[in-house]
Order: C-alpha cells, then sequence, then structure tokens
C-alpha cells in the first residue's frame, strides 16, 4: 500500500530582491505512513513551512515531486486540498464569523457532503467545548477559543491527513498542553499528521518519527528510539545539535 | 466549477460585507442620508444667492471725459425698465435690474475697498482710438487698469473714432461679476434701441424689430435630446459607480484578507482558484450593482419629489429592445471593471496600499467612459475596438435611436474580450505565489541579463511609444518629416535595441535573428512584396467598409508623408530602406526575441504585428500596418530569420511610393485583381512553409 504522504527530492527556491537566491527546500525525501505522527524538526527558517505549503499546495515546488494520497500537488492540487487540513499559527479564521459559521464554511467549501454538515458541525462543537460560544463572533473570542475553532475549521471535512505548522507557537502553557492532547487524540482516531516544530519537548512527546531539517536538506530522519541509539545520546535536543552541528 | 462551492464563496462574501457595518453605512447609509441634505443645501444656497443678486442695489461710478453722456444713457435706460414693466426671460433679469450711482474720489479703490460693485469709464472716439498705442508706450509700468483694458478692450470689432465704455469689475466677487453682467447687457440694451431710434428718425419704413423673425425648431424629438444628453453621460456615470461601488467589497476582497491572514486559510481549501476568483468576481459585481442601483433609485427619487428639477422636455424613450442591448453591452463593462478591481486587490501587499491604487485606476477606467462627451466621435471608427470608450459610444448612439447593428455586434465583441482577458488575468493572479510569500522577485529577476529580458521587453517597447509620441508633440526641431523618420527610425528603432541587447547582455545574433536563409526563401520575399501590398490594400478597403476613414483624413496623411518636392532616391532611402532595417531590428528583433516564450507562434505574430500597427500611431493606419507586421512576423517565424522580413518591409514600402508617385490607382482595382494578388500572396507563404527553418526556442 502506497504511503499517504511521499516526498521525492522536493526543492523550492525563492529570489528575493534584498536577500537574493534562497534555497529554501534543498531536495528533501520523505514519507509518513498511515495513523503516524511525522515531526519535522528544525530552527527557525530551516525550511518547515516551505515544505508544508508545497505538500498544501500554496506553492509550487521547484523541483522535485510531492504525492498525497496518491494525488501529486502539482498535477492535482484541489484533490490534495480535499484530503487534508492545514493549521498554522499564521493562518488566521474570518473575524465577522461566528464560530458555528466558520466551521460550517469549511465544511462545505471543502465539500463534506452537504447533509451531513449540519450533525458534523454539532459534534466538532461538542467535542472542542465551543458550544458556549458557537454562536458569538471569531473577533470577540480569546485566543485559546480562537484556537479550538482553528483547529475545529481544520478538521471541519474530516480529512485523513492532518498537516500541523508549528501549532503552538504563540499559545500558553496549558493551551499547547490541550493542542498536543488534541493532536493525539487525532492519530487515534487513525489520521496521519505532518507536525512541525522547532520546541523538542514537543516533538519527543509527540512524534512517531522525526526528521531533522536544517537549511532546507532533511539531515536525518527516524524515530526517536533509532536517532538514540545512532548518536549515542539521550536527548531530542542533543540528537538535533549533533547533526546540525556534524553537517556544519 | 463546482458551482456550490462558488455560492458557499459568494455568500460566505456577502456576509462578511454586511457584518461590516462601518463599511456598509460608509458606502450606502451616509450617502443615502447626505444626499437630502446635500440637495436641501445647495437648493437653498442657491436660492439665497439668486435673492440676494436680485435684491441688491449694485453701486457703481461713472468716470471719463464722457461720463456725462454715459449718464444720460443710464438715466434713459432706467426710463426703459420703468415702462417695460416685469417682462420674461433676459428682460425680466434687466427690468428687476437695480442700479445706484455713488459718488467717489478714486473708483479703482473703491472697487478693491468693495464700496461699489463696479464702475464705468466713459471716453471719447479719440481717446479709445489712443488706447492701444498708450498701453504699448506704458508697457513696463502698466497700471491695473491698463491690464484690464488689455484684455476686455474690443480693439477688432471697435470702429476708429466711436466712443467706448469700459467696465470695471472683480471677477473674484458674485456681486461684482453679476453687477458687471447686467450693466454690460443693459448698455447693449440700450446701445440697440438708440441705433434703431437713428434709423427711423432717418427715414426706415418699418420698426427694425420686424424686419426678420428668427426662429429655430429641432427636427429631433424630445426623447432623441434627452438621449443624446443621457447617452453622453450615462457609461461613465455607470463606470463610476462600478467602480466605487464595486471597491466597498474589492479593495478588502484580496487585500485585507491577506493582510488577516485568512487568505492562505481559504487557499488550503478544497475550493479551486478559479472557483475562489468566480466568487469573488461575483461578489463584487453583485455589491457594485446594488449600491449602483441604490444610488440611482435614490436620484430618480428625488427628481420625483421634485427635489432635483429636470428641464420639462426631458423625455427617456427607452423601448425594452433598447434596455436588454443596453444591458447586454454594460454586462461585459461590469465584468471588466470588477476584474480590474480584483487585480488591483491581488497586486497590493495590504489594503492600505490598494487604496492608494485606486485612485489611478479610477481615472484610467473613466477616461475611456467620456468617449461619447467627444464631438463627432462615431462607433463607424477605430473607437469600436477601444474597450469602455466603444461602449460610451454605441450607448449615446443607442439613445438616439440610431441602430448600428454590426458595430454593436462589434462592440460587445471587444469589450466581452477585454472583459474575458482580464478574468482570465485576475484569476492568474490568484494563483500566484506572491500573495502568500513576501519574496517578490522570481529567478529572471535574481539572475538579471538574457533571462530578465522577456520580462522587461514590454515596458521597453512602452517606453518606446511614449518617447514617439511626446517627441513628435512637443519637440518642433522635429517637426518635419525628414527629422522625425530620422529621429524615429535611429533613434528609436535602432539605438533602442541595441541598448536593450547592451543592458541584457543579449546576443546580438541571436536576438536579431541574424541567420542565413534558403535561396528559395527569396523568390517568396520577392512574390511578398506586391502580392502583400495588395493583399494589405484589400484588407484596409473590406475594413474601410465596415469602419470607414474619412476621405480627407487619408488625403492629408499622404500628402503629409510624401512631401510633393521630395526627389525619389530621398524617399526611398527614408521611408523605404530606413524602416526596412530600423523597424525589423525593432519588431522582428529584439520585440519577437524577447516575447518568443510569451505566447505560442500565431498569437505571437498577431501581438507583434499589432504593436507593430500601434506604433504608426494613427489609429485608422492600424489595419494595415498591423497585418503588415502580422506578415513580416510570420516570415520570420517561418524563416527563422530578420532578413527576409528586411527586404520584404523595404520593398512593400519602395513599392507603395513608387505607384503612388507613378499614380497606380492601387486603392481602387478590382476585386478580382486583389484576389489573385492573394494567390500569389499564399504561394509565397507556401513556399516558405516548404523552406522552414523556425525561428528556435519558441512556446508550443
Amino acid at each position: 500500500m502506497n504511503e499517504p504522504v511521499v516526498v521525492r527530492n522536493l526543492a523550492k527556491t525563492f529570489y528575493d530582491e534584498a536577500r537574493g537566491e534562497v534555497r529554501a527546500v534543498q531536495g528533501i525525501d520523505f514519507e509518513c505512513r498511515v495513523g503516524e505522527i511525522f515531526g519535522l524538526l528544525g530552527a527557525n527558517g530551516a525550511g518547515k513551512t516551505t515544505t508544508l505549503r508545497m505538500l498544501s499546495t500554496i506553492l509550487t515546488p521547484t523541483s522535485g515531486s510531492a504525492e498525497i494520497l496518491g494525488h501529486d500537488v502539482v498535477a492535482d492540487p484541489a484533490s490534495v486540498r480535499k484530503s487534508l487540513g492545514f493549521y498554522s499559527a499564521s493562518t488566521a479564521l474570518y473575524p465577522r464569523l461566528t464560530a458555528r459559521e466558520t466551521i460550517e464554511f469549511f465544511a462545505r467549501i471543502n465539500q463534506y457532503p452537504r447533509e451531513k454538515v449540519r450533525e458534523r458541525v454539532d459534534y466538532l462543537i461538542g467535542r472542542f467545548g465551543i458550544a458556549q460560544y458557537a454562536n458569538a463572533r471569531v473577533d470577540k473570542l480569546s485566543t485559546g477559543m480562537k484556537q479550538k475553532v482553528s483547529i475545529a475549521r481544520t478538521v471541519a471535512h474530516d480529512p485523513p491527513l492532518l498537516i500541523f505548522d508549528e501549532p503552538t507557537v504563540g499559545l500558553d502553557v496549558l493551551n499547547a498542553l490541550e493542542m498536543q492532547d488534541v493532536i493525539k487524540e487525532f492519530r487515534a482516531h487513525g489520521k496521519t499528521i505532518v507536525f512541525s516544530t522547532h520546541i523538542m519537548s514537543e516533538a519527543e512527546k509527540l512524534c512517531d518519527r522525526i526528521a531533522i531539517i536544517h537549511d532546507g536538506k532533511i539531515l536525518a530522519c527516524n524515530t526517536l528510539e533509532n536517532l538514540r541509539q545512532v548518536t549515542g545520546v539521550h536527548y531530542l535536543e542533543d540528537i538535533f545539535v549533533h547533526y546540525v552541528r556534524g553537517q556544519g | 466549477m463546482n458551482w456550490e462551492t462558488i455560492r458557499v464563496l459568494l455568500i460566505h462574501e456577502l456576509r462578511m460585507l454586511v457584518r461590516d457595518r462601518r463599511t456598509v453605512i460608509l458606502a450606502v447609509g451616509i450617502p443615502l442620508l447626505m444626499m437630502p441634505i446635500i440637495l436641501y443645501a445647495m437648493k437653498s444656497i442657491n436660492e439665497r444667492r439668486e435673492r440676494t443678486l436680485v435684491e441688491t442695489v449694485y453701486k457703481y461710478a461713472v468716470t471719463g471725459t464722457e461720463a456725462e453722456k454715459l449718464r444720460s444713457i443710464l438715466a434713459r435706460a432706467k426710463e426703459s425698465q420703468a415702462r417695460a414693466g416685469k417682462e420674461k426671460g433676459e428682460h425680466e433679469r434687466l427690468e428687476r435690474f437695480k442700479f445706484e450711482e455713488v459718488n467717489v474720489q478714486d473708483p479703482a479703490a473703491s472697487l478693491r475697498n468693495k464700496d461699489i460693485h463696479f464702475y464705468l469709464e466713459a471716453l471719447s472716439g479719440p481717446q479709445a482710438d489712443a488706447l492701444p498705442k498708450k498701453k504699448k508706450e506704458q508697457d513696463e509700468a502698466a497700471s491695473q487698469a491698463d491690464s484690464i483694458r488689455k484684455e476686455i478692450l474690443p480693439v477688432s470689432t471697435r470702429l476708429p473714432g466711436v466712443p467706448l465704455i469700459l467696465v470695471y469689475y472683480q471677477g473674484d466677487q458674485d456681486a461684482s461679476q453679476a453687477g458687471e453682467s447686467k450693466m454690460r447687457d443693459l448698455l447693449l440694451r440700450e446701445r440697440r434701441n438708440g441705433r434703431d431710434a437713428i434709423l427711423i428718425d432717418h427715414g426706415f419704413p418699418v420698426d427694425p424689430l420686424k424686419v426678420i423673425s428668427i426662429n429655430d425648431k429641432s427636427l429631433a424629438s424630445a426623447g432623441q435630446v434627452t438621449g443624446s444628453w443621457v447617452g453622453r453621460f450615462l457609461t461613465a456615470f455607470l463606470v463610476m459607480f462600478l467602480l466605487t461601488g464595486g471597491s466597498v467589497v474589492a479593495l478588502d476582497i484580496v487585500a485585507g484578507e491577506k493582510e488577516r491572514g485568512s487568505l492562505e486559510t481559504l487557499l488550503t481549501t478544497a475550493a479551486r482558484h478559479g472557483e475562489i476568483v468566480a466568487a469573488k468576481q461575483l461578489t463584487i459585481v453583485l455589491v457594485a450593482i446594488l449600491i449602483t442601483v441604490i444610488h440611482i433609485a435614490n436620484i430618480l427619487a428625488y427628481v420625483t419629489f421634485r427635489i432635483i428639477k429636470m428641464p420639462e422636455d426631458f423625455v427617456i424613450e427607452a423601448p425594452p429592445g433598447t434596455v436588454v442591448t443596453l444591458l447586454l453591452l454594460f454586462i461585459p463593462v461590469a465584468a471588466f471593471v470588477s476584474s480590474i478591481l480584483l487585480m488591483l486587490s491581488a497586486y497590493a501587499k495590504t489594503y492600505k496600499e490598494a487604496q492608494l491604487y485606486f485612485f489611478p485606476v479610477y481615472l484610467l477606467c473613466l477616461t475611456p467612459s467620456f468617449a461619447a462627451v467627444l464631438p463627432g466621435v462615431s462607433l463607424r471608427s477605430a473607437i469600436v475596438i477601444v474597450p469602455l470608450a466603444n461602449v460610451s459610444v454605441a450607448v449615446r448612439e443607442i439613445l438616439v435611436g440610431k441602430f448600428d447593428w454590426p458595430m454593436i455586434g462589434l462592440t460587445f465583441v471587444a469589450m466581452a474580450t477585454a472583459a474575458f482577458w482580464t478574468v482570465r488575468a485576475s484569476a492568474r493572479m490568484l494563483s500566484q505565489e506572491r500573495l502568500i510569500t513576501s519574496s517578490e522577485a522570481d529567478v529572471a529577476d535574481f539572475a538579471g541579463g538574457p533571462a530578465l529580458f522577456p520580462k522587461r521587453v514590454l515596458r521597453w517597447y512602452a517606453l518606446l511609444g511614449v518617447i514617439l509620441i511626446s517627441v513628435a508633440l512637443n519637440v518642433p526641431q522635429l517637426a518635419t518629416l525628414r527629422r522625425q523618420v530620422l529621429f524615429n527610425e535611429l533613434v528609436l528603432f535602432l539605438a533602442g535595441p541595441l541598448l536593450m541587447i547592451w543592458r541584457y547582455r543579449l546576443n546580438l545574433k541571436e536576438a536579431l535573428a541574424f541567420r542565413t536563409v534558403k535561396p528559395a526563401v527569396w523568390l517568396a520575399a520577392l512574390l511578398i512584396i506586391p502580392s502583400g501590398n495588395l493583399v494589405g490594400i484589400g484588407v484596409f478597403r473590406l475594413a474601410d467598409l465596415v469602419i470607414p476613414v474619412p476621405r480627407q483624413m487619408l488625403e492629408q496623411f499622404g500628402q503629409e508623408l510624401t512631401p510633393p518636392g521630395m526627389p525619389m532616391w530621398q524617399i526611398i532611402l527614408l521611408l523605404a530602406v530606413l524602416p526596412g532595417i530600423c523597424e525589423e531590428i525593432a519588431f522582428r528583433g529584439t520585440l519577437l526575441y524577447g516575447l518568443r516564450r510569451k505566447f505560442r507562434p500565431a498569437g505571437l505574430a498577431v501581438v507583434v504585428g499589432l504593436i507593430f500597427g500601434l506604433f504608426h500611431v494613427a489609429l485608422f493606419r492600424i489595419i494595415p500596418t498591423g497585418f503588415m507586421g502580422v506578415v513580416l512576423t510570420a516570415i520570420a517565424l517561418f524563416t527563422g530569420s530578420i532578413f527576409p522580413g528586411m527586404v520584404v518591409h523595404a520593398g512593400n514600402n519602395a513599392f507603395a511610393f513608387w505607384a503612388g508617385r507613378q499614380g497606380y490607382p492601387l486603392a481602387g482595382l478590382n476585386w478580382p485583381l486583389y484576389l489573385a494578388a492573394l494567390a500569389i500572396f499564399g504561394l509565397s507563404f507556401y513556399i516558405l512553409y516548404r523552406n522552414r527553418t523556425p525561428y528556435p526556442d519558441l512556446r508550443n
């Protein structure tokens, strides 16, 4: 059986008048397996967001290929987007919609069966505990509430693949922990999750396999146990430093 | 296209707009509330102004050697006023004019101090005759009064020796201006009365006023007159409303989403870019139309309640056929305007930036919409292919009852094509990565040199076009034909491309397609010279059936292009050889090279041909020169070389001038001869096709 995410020699180069040629991603390869949390671990500017944006078809790769559930990100972007939910700390909600309307809008726009939309929205409102403010406009909600609505809209159409791009950036400890619990729960429900972070403890706790990405290249990709064995160090932070310094 | 997705997106956009209370209030509420207040205020101000001007007793002073004579004229005028009583129209205005002389020492100072509204200076004939002379003598230290005299002295209409009355007033003051105007009219009436009295005293048999009566009568119906008036402004007002109404939602629809970060969220959904664009465009169109309808209904309400007074013969004749035709023409206009707004919003990084771009875009769209105001512009002219301008003229013609169906059809096709292109362009813009990334440059920008040239080539040619027109209009030293041709050919079309080659480090031979060709190509080139020329004339004649070019314009152009005294060798050198070399370097050289990957070969030939036609400036020449441009580009594409085109271009021009000098009526041949030329022309291209060595690196 094909893996839900297959990335081959994927590269992205930007040309910026101020910074010149920026090779944000330089020919990376990885695969994600069904029902696992695959972590992209890297410092800021390592190429995590660019990689995830290519997977979600917002950016077109300069070279290489990526397939999401058998759909090529360049040849069939609409099918790719239909199969995934994309969450990023930088993505925003519509301030003048209510929480309920937001979830409903994203369910419908992602072509969730029309007759099941109401049921799905009610389920998500219950699941994320947002019933109390389901009819309040998003711009009136607190950061934590917005985060819950944001997660709910990401999974509104019940996609098999979820992409989380640094989901805990800007959250307090409690909200960050809640986010981690939610991601674990999604895995428990059989979702495949691609997760990027620069926080070592998060990757340690959540990821079944970790790819260490630096300067647009994947330096290592394995389970945490195997990474420990290969490097001979225990903590992920040390493992990360081992690879990054070794590469330098 | 998934219409359900478009529907969901459309409802979503409208919901977002309706919930933006501030925008709704600013765009709809405040104009609706403000309109009656503004109208009422304007009406009150006008009435008050009128009342004040009517009730004012205008104070004036009289000066000059003939002051007493003038006073007696004014006394007679007062008697006439008393006799006439209250009459209608201009007379009513004069009879209600109250004026009172004031004694002042220095009338000019009193006028400046607002002690009087105006003053009169009465001069004898000799004094008046001396005025221009006096003015010249005192030119360096001219007093204020003299400078006023200089402006108002009717030297050309006043016979020598005739006395003169000068009325001095302050043009910056309402009351002074109104008083001067009425006094001037009053004096003119008194002059006429005096003249008539002299005629009668000298035995003129009848009352001079009864010699002849002149009345006018318009043969146009009231509906046609109204249609002509409304038609001039309807398209411009519609475009104005569509732009301002559409901008309410358009500026925020992409730029605002970018700024808030919700665009990235939307772009990761299953909605296709085409569906997102369609929904956003529909939103802009709907909002624009809705706001337009609200404002028009608002104005109509005020017209109905007589708050805005319309002329009594204001009659709009709009049978269903007319309304449907107008609506059909306005549909592509709405699509065009909404796409332009969407592109503006997609191009801007923020809402504020979008606002900055809005005003120039507004002016650019509005200007052609006023084409119907231009006197004498008919739809049967090149204007039929200019978007917005064509609809503007078509609407005026339709509203006066002139239904030129072929041209209305052509207008619709041209406008719909422009709308289709802008819709596509806006869809492409929404697919660009710069919507969500900060990197604006691409590989070409970064690499520079030859890679950047295709991105910049059209800007260069736009610059050349601007220089060509600006120099022709503003540099008198280049006003002669020889100098203008030399400047255009050597500076713009030769030095310009060489500068581009140097700037972008292009390979000279590649950029200018300096390649040898097979011998058979030369045979084809020689055959194309006369046959292409005749086919071009035939195309022009066919086009002339649809869009006639005024004969006078053609004759004038012919005379300007080939002054009678110019020797043939100079004509051949300046107007055939030089364009053959320089224009080919410019158009089939660097322009074709720069655009070769942007269009497929057929489109490339049309685009290069059209740009070549546009550089010949006169709109009526676009068809023949554009046709020749397409032919020359096609030759370059078939042969991969610039040389055959140079020969054909120079040969074609030389052939045309030679035939013109010999008096051969090439533009008046029988149609079978043109068909024969077409056959030879086709054979020539067949030869080119069989011996083709295609232009390299074309887009498939």
